[in-house]
């Protein structure tokens, strides 16, 4: 049986035994892909599930790729989900995922791989050499101590793949005589091998480890290089010649081009202030000013809008968003001009990059640690002593020595390396998570910029399962409406025209009914916001971190370029589901999608169970609780659409409140029942799993005396 | 869509006559009108072929590209029904360490007015298609697998595709043999990669550009708008 969309089969790297194996992908086809697949095959092959430390041997890290990768399925078709138990939250690291895009995922089924299943830990360096069905695990002592710029050049040398893009075709057979042969003729390509790799972050195994691809796709929350850095896994690089099957072209086709003619503004008179998610121009999403006009715009694969650039002064190339302003915050002390600044900035962003260094961790650490460095407690001979150069903050310089320190676990790097809300409780600095002068808000993650007191499904969300969700499905509100009331720029949609369009595409939970987005103070632990979290949830399981859709271009609530502001999502001619049959052929709703992501959520959440996970344990960090949201990282002000009184909508500001630890803790029942989560634990019930056809989990959680109890 | 009809006052190919081009040099022989009115190759006694000149061309744009391969995986889709790189009759290279913009390349193939890879098939499988502008391509069914139109393409790298499964070489129609495309491909028609191009890094025109010059067929299709973005239009 043909499985359109799927290479069909999923490679099992034991690097203990430094073999492989295959594994059919037919048996996990009702997962989808990406997220589901990985969870289903970490279930699977990962035989202790109680570990919390993503260093332990047990720990099996998967890569998966979903059938639309590798297709034009608009910003649909260039991410790869990375799976395992993560490195360095807090209090523990949970079964956690990442997520990274370019060309690796696209390479790997063209290669014939769905997944990889990384199991065991070698016993010397290691890396994985992948040319179609060809796959071999090689040493990698020389590989081991370069940056992930440097591994990726040399792996390319090694290979035979020169640099530069005028070059001939590049030929994988071995010898002319296996071209000859139709049995054995591997194919050529104009393509570079796609190389996924860690740099010293992740060989050092500190919490920052990213897995990095090309120059700026790096998979960083979650510890993952920390994760192949204790399994002595290096690199897998990975090409391929071959295809990937399609069951309806021609409607992916289609599809893909009403999605540029109805959805996207036009690339000859666009709109620049439209309101959409994947209706925009390209426009690279930097955080400071691009240091040239000479550049374009560059994208993963089968995206419709890249997100990032490449740069004709030699820096910079890649990187996009947080990277591009890690250092922001220390660079505008130092610099004298905005080309000062940009030059520092995506200099720094090269810096992480090549170290595979988690840019993330900035966020709300950098300032922690100016405010520690000026309140006297670090420095040299200080309470938490530091030889950093302190009096350099700000120049490339320090930022080039922080990264190095962080990296190999020198000065504070030896203490920060296992987790920043590790290292504050020891350097007896846990009150600053009360005070708010370390916003690591949810499992020791920083908050994202999206303070949970007042983007509540944020929030909410990411407490409620792994990580800092990253998930900008909604956020796209605050986007639009604050840049509006910031910059002046035209409101394009009303608060009650906004919410009710957008609720028209919450199919099934909360179809039409606008007041899940109502996050005014009267309506903030709600079963209101309770089912739009519930969506929320559901919606990313399956279509963002399964089929894969891009988080920056998926979900199309609202669209200005279409006349009636109605967006591609859920639609009957664009939509998430209109792609993945086209692909698959499977002929799913919308709305079955949804439930797919349930399944695969309560999978996830079955994992953390296991790992330990209760109700007790699901709190934000105290200073949420305790001060008041004052200082925006972008705006002074957060707009959302809010009711009053009189159940008129408005843009409001939420700034200004925090949540209340009793009330999060009501909500939280109201979400578990809405789960059918056992509400005094947080367990699924046996009555849940069996429904989702996951018995066999149930046994599991009842042999392990953490299944739910059915409570009236 | 046709570049003559935008109204583009870039230096490509459609807006900016090139000066004297072969074809304008055979012509003024004779022997193009000679194989035009033929509608057919017409053989020279030095035994080189002479071929009307394809009506059609993709012209593309290398410092506008966003390196997604849309319009490969497109162009594979439409011929095969299926996503592919290396059956992709466009060929985007890239290279994520270089710079702007050396960091990416377009091959298409150029419906070369000598045509060498025309030239040297044996059996007639790569042939101008008078049915259709004269493009050049290959026809699967008589094609026999020798690769000959492969080494004879004088571009780096060479713009035609060995189909490994197949056993056959095949090359860029301008879209004329597009099963998996809902409209009529071919010259004047729908080109599945100029179509599927969110950025409008790839053109169809009907003026050949110079075939003297190797740099021809990339063009300035940056516009205001790209200035509009932040970006350069030199």
């Amino acid at each position: 049986m043909t499985l359109y969309g799927y290479a069909g089969k999923i490679l099992r790297l034991d690097l203990t035994n430094r073999r492989f194996s295959e594994v059919a992908t037919e048996k996990y086809q009702a997962w989808g892909g990406g997220h589901g697949l990985g969870a289903a095959l970490f279930w699977d092959f990962c035989k202790d599930k109680t570990i919390t430390d993503g260093r332990h041997p047990a720990n099996v890290c998967i890569l998966a790729t979903s059938p639309l990768n590798g297709t034009p399925v608009p910003s649909g078709g260039g991410r790869c989900e990375v799976l395992g138990v993560g490195v360095g939250m807090y209090p523990v690291s949970w079964f956690t995922r990442s997520g990274f895009g370019g060309r690796f995922s696209t390479m790997l089924k063209h290669a014939g791989w769905d997944a990889i299943v990384i199991e065991g830990k070698a016993s010397s360096p290691v890396w994985v050499d992948i040319r179609n069905d060809k796959v071999e695990i090689r040493d990698a002592a020389a590989l081991w101590g370069k940056d992930t710029w440097e591994t990726q050049h040399a792996i390319r040398e090694f290979m035979g793949a020169p640099g530069g893009v005028d070059n001939a075709w590049w030929d994988l057979n071995p010898t002319a005589a296996d071209a000859l042969d139709p049995a054995r003729d591997m194919g050529r390509t104009t393509q570079k091998p796609a190389v996924l790799t860690i740099g010293p972050a992740g060989e050092n195994q500190t919490a920052a480890g990213c897995l990095l691809h090309d120059a700026g796709n790096g998979a960083g929350q979650g510890g993952f290089g920390a994760v192949w850095g204790s399994k002595n896994l290096k690199a897998i690089s990975v090409v391929g010649t071959g295809e990937v099957r399609v069951a309806d072209p021609k409607a992916l086709l289609r599809a893909r081009h009403v999605t540029q003619q109805k959805y996207v503004t036009s690339i000859t008179q666009p709109d620049f202030a439209s309101w959409s998610k994947i209706g925009n121009v390209p426009r690279p999403l930097f955080m400071n000013p691009p240091p040239t006009t000479e550049r374009r715009p560059q994208a993963c694969q089968g995206c419709i809008s890249g997100c990032r650039a490449r740069f004709a002064v030699g820096y910079g190339n890649e990187s996009t968003c947080q990277e591009t302003n890690w250092y922001l915050p220390a660079v505008r002390r130092v610099a004298k001009s905005m080309e000062e600044l940009a030059e520092i900035n995506l200099r720094a962003a090269d810096v992480i990059q090549r170290y595979g260094h988690n840019s993330f961790l900035f966020q709300t650490g950098l300032h922690w640690l100016e405010y520690l460095y000026e309140e006297g407690i670090l420095g040299p001979g200080k309470a938490i002593p530091s030889n950093l150069p302190w009096e350099t903050y700000g120049t490339l310089e320090f930022a080039e020595k922080l990264i190095h320190a962080l990296s190999h676990r020198e000065d504070i790097g030896a203490d920060l390396a296992d987790g920043w809300v590790q290292a504050a409780y020891k350097w007896g600095r846990g009150d600053d998570l009360r005070t708010g002068h370390l916003q690591n808000s949810y499992w020791g993650m920083p908050e994202h910029g999206y303070d949970p007191r007042a983007e509540l499904e944020w929030g909410y969300g990411s407490i409620l399962g792994d990580r800092d969700i990253n998930e900008h499905c909604f956020n796209i509100i605050f986007t639009n409406v604050t840049a509006a009331f910031a910059f002046a720029k035209p409101m394009r949609l009303e608060a009650r025209e906004l919410v009710e369009i957008i609720s028209e595409k919450l199919i099934p939970y909360a179809t039409n009914r606008p007041e899940v987005l109502d996050f005014a103070d009267a309506n903030m632990y709600s079963e209101d916001v309770a089912r739009l979290v519930l969506w929320h949830r559901h919606y990313t399981r399956f279509y963002k971190q399964s089929a894969l859709f891009c988080d920056l271009r998926w979900p199309d609530f609202y669209n200005t370029n279409t006349p009636d502001n109605r967006g591609a999502t859920a639609s009957d001619d664009a939509g998430e589901h209109i792609f993945w049959n086209a692909v698959t052929g499977e002929g799913i709703s919308f709305a079955e999608g949804i439930e797919r992501g349930r399944r695969i959520w309560n999978l996830d959440n079955a994992i953390w169970t296991l790992q330990g996970r209760h109700r007790d344990m699901v709190h934000f960090a105290p200073y949420v609780y305790e001060t008041r949201f004052e200082k925006g990282e972008l705006f002074p002000f957060y707009m959302w659409p809010c009711r009053d009184e009189q159940g008129e909508w408005h843009y409001k500001d939420l700034m200004g409140r925090k949540l209340d630890k009793d009330k999060f803790d009501e909500f939280k029942t109201i979400f578990y029942r809405m789960e059918g989560w056992d509400v005094a634990t947080g367990w699924p019930t046996r009555k849940l799993l069996a429904s989702l056809d996951l018995d066999e989990v149930a046994d599991a959680l009842e042999a392990a005396g953490r299944l739910g109890v059915e409570r009236s | 869509m046709e570049q003559r009809d935008s109204g583009c006052r870039s230096a490509c190919p459609s807006c900016e006559p090139t000066t004297v081009s072969r074809r304008d040099l055979l012509g003024g022989l004779g022997v193009l009108s000679m194989a035009a009115a033929f509608g057919a190759p017409v053989l020279l006694a030095d035994d080189r072929l002479v071929i009307p000149n394809s009506e059609g061309f993709l012209v593309v744009d290398r410092k506008k590209c966003q390196g997604c391969g849309t319009c490969m995986m497109a162009c594979s889709l439409a011929h095969a029904g299926v996503a592919s790189y290396s059956l992709s009759r466009i060929q985007v290279v890239q290279d994520s360490f270089a710079d702007w913009p050396d960091d990416v390349l377009l091959a298409t193939c150029r419906q070369c007015q000598d045509a060498p890879c025309v030239q040297v098939c044996p059996t007639g499988a790569n042939r101008p298609d008078a049915r259709n502008g004269f493009v050049r391509r290959v026809d699967p069914d008589v094609c026999i697998g020798c690769k000959l139109c492969i080494q004879a393409c004088p571009f780096t790298p060479v713009r035609l595709q060995w189909d490994r499964d197949h056993r056959k070489s095949q090359k860029c129609d301008l879209c004329v043999d597009t099963p998996y495309l809902d409209e009529k491909g071919g010259p004047g028609h729908v080109q599945a990669c100029v179509r599927a191009c969110p950025v409008g890094a790839i053109a169809f025109t009907r003026n050949m550009p110079d075939q003297t010059r190797a740099d021809s067929y990339d063009v300035n299709l940056r516009g205001a708008v790209w200035k509009q973005l932040g970006m350069t239009t030199d």
